[in-house]
């Protein structure tokens, strides 16, 4: 099956590839897989507390070109958007930037699922650490 | 002209169930084998002959199916209407696999990747990940036979579910079992 030019750019270039970590109040990590291909993909955002945006994201994937591909367009299109924002990114969008086929479909709702696990594993945070504020006062 | 049986269950005359005692059913495979074989419908009408030859590539495929347990599952699973070869439900969602799993799995993942450049400590963290999946594989293999067990006495749709979940687990294993050993070999 040929991969679109996009799909080659990012495979070859993937853009943010790398960690951060985990145990930052303000980075979220979302972890997911898929068992039948035995992908896995670690996607993780930083959080400006201040302002709310999403200031870094960083991914890394193991899998075939278009889960590599579909994450690390993920990435660049996290960095400079609110959390909010980032929720509202779904996986059709991936599917029409990277053309993707659509036996290649499930790579892009793998890395959409790989944000919201992100943004939830970050809310969880933010919201465990109110809760720990509360308790010290 | 006789109809084919409907499923595999029906070509060994047994109803739908998840533990099958094999050497019985291979005793039945023999003897079915031998019964619908298409030398002995040589001089038969050619309807014969197509039904013979119909329902012994049948019988095949369902040994085949019937004598991995995981075939098995998976047959079972999509005759009553799971059916999710790929491992996605109809939404289109990857099926889940807990967290945990997924962080070794990307720990033996990074391990693989530093193995194959050539980092003789990775190595030594692929074979111990290998031992450590290759049990977890087992384990999952003795909780299956427990789900087959509890769903061919009661019947109970939960049990399926159950059974789907364990096999897309073992399936990520089977994969990784499969990369470690290369990497090692």
């Amino acid at each position: 099956m040929a991969y679109s030019d996009k799909v080659l750019d990012h495979y070859n270039h993937p853009r943010n590839v790398g960690s951060m970590d985990k145990s930052d109040s303000a980075v979220g990590t979302g972890m997911v897989g898929a068992p039948e291909c035995g992908d896995v993909m670690k996607l993780q955002i930083k959080v400006n507390p201040l302002t709310g945006i999403i200031d870094d994201a960083k991914f890394k994937t193991f899998g075939c070109g278009s889960a590599i591909a579909s994450s690390s367009l993920a990435t660049e299109w996290l960095k400079g958007k609110t959390v909010d924002e980032a929720l509202t990114i779904k996986n059709t969008d991936i599917v029409n930037e990277l053309a993707l086929p659509p036996v290649k479909i499930h790579c892009s709702v793998l890395a959409e699922d790989a944000i919201k696990a992100a943004i939830s594993d970050y809310k969880i945070k933010q919201g465990a650490d109110v809760a720990a504020l509360a308790q010290a006062h | 002209m006789k109809s084919l049986p409907a499923d595999y269950f029906s070509v060994f005359g047994i109803s739908p169930q998840l533990a099958l005692d094999l050497p019985e059913l291979q005793r039945q495979f023999y003897v079915l084998s031998k019964q619908h074989h298409p030398d002995r419908f040589a001089r038969a009408s050619t309807e014969q002959q197509r039904y013979a030859l119909d329902f012994t590539s049948l019988l095949n495929d369902a040994w085949r199916v019937f004598r991995d347990p995981v075939a098995r599952a998976e047959y079972l699973l999509k005759l009553k209407g799971y059916d999710t070869p790929d491992g996605r439900s109809n939404d289109g969602r990857a099926s889940s696999v807990p967290t945990e799993l997924l962080e070794e799995v990307f720990e033996l993942n990074m391990a693989l990747e530093e193995a194959r450049d050539g980092d003789s400590n990775a190595k030594h963290q692929v074979a111990e990940a290998l031992k450590h999946f290759t049990a977890l594989r087992e384990s999952l293999d003795r909780e299956r036979d427990q789900i087959f067990a509890a769903y061919d006495s009661s019947k109970q749709e939960f049990h399926l579910d159950a059974l789907r979940s364990l096999l897309h687990r073992r399936r990520y294993i089977d994969n990784l079992v499969r990369d470690a050993q290369q990497a090692l070999s």
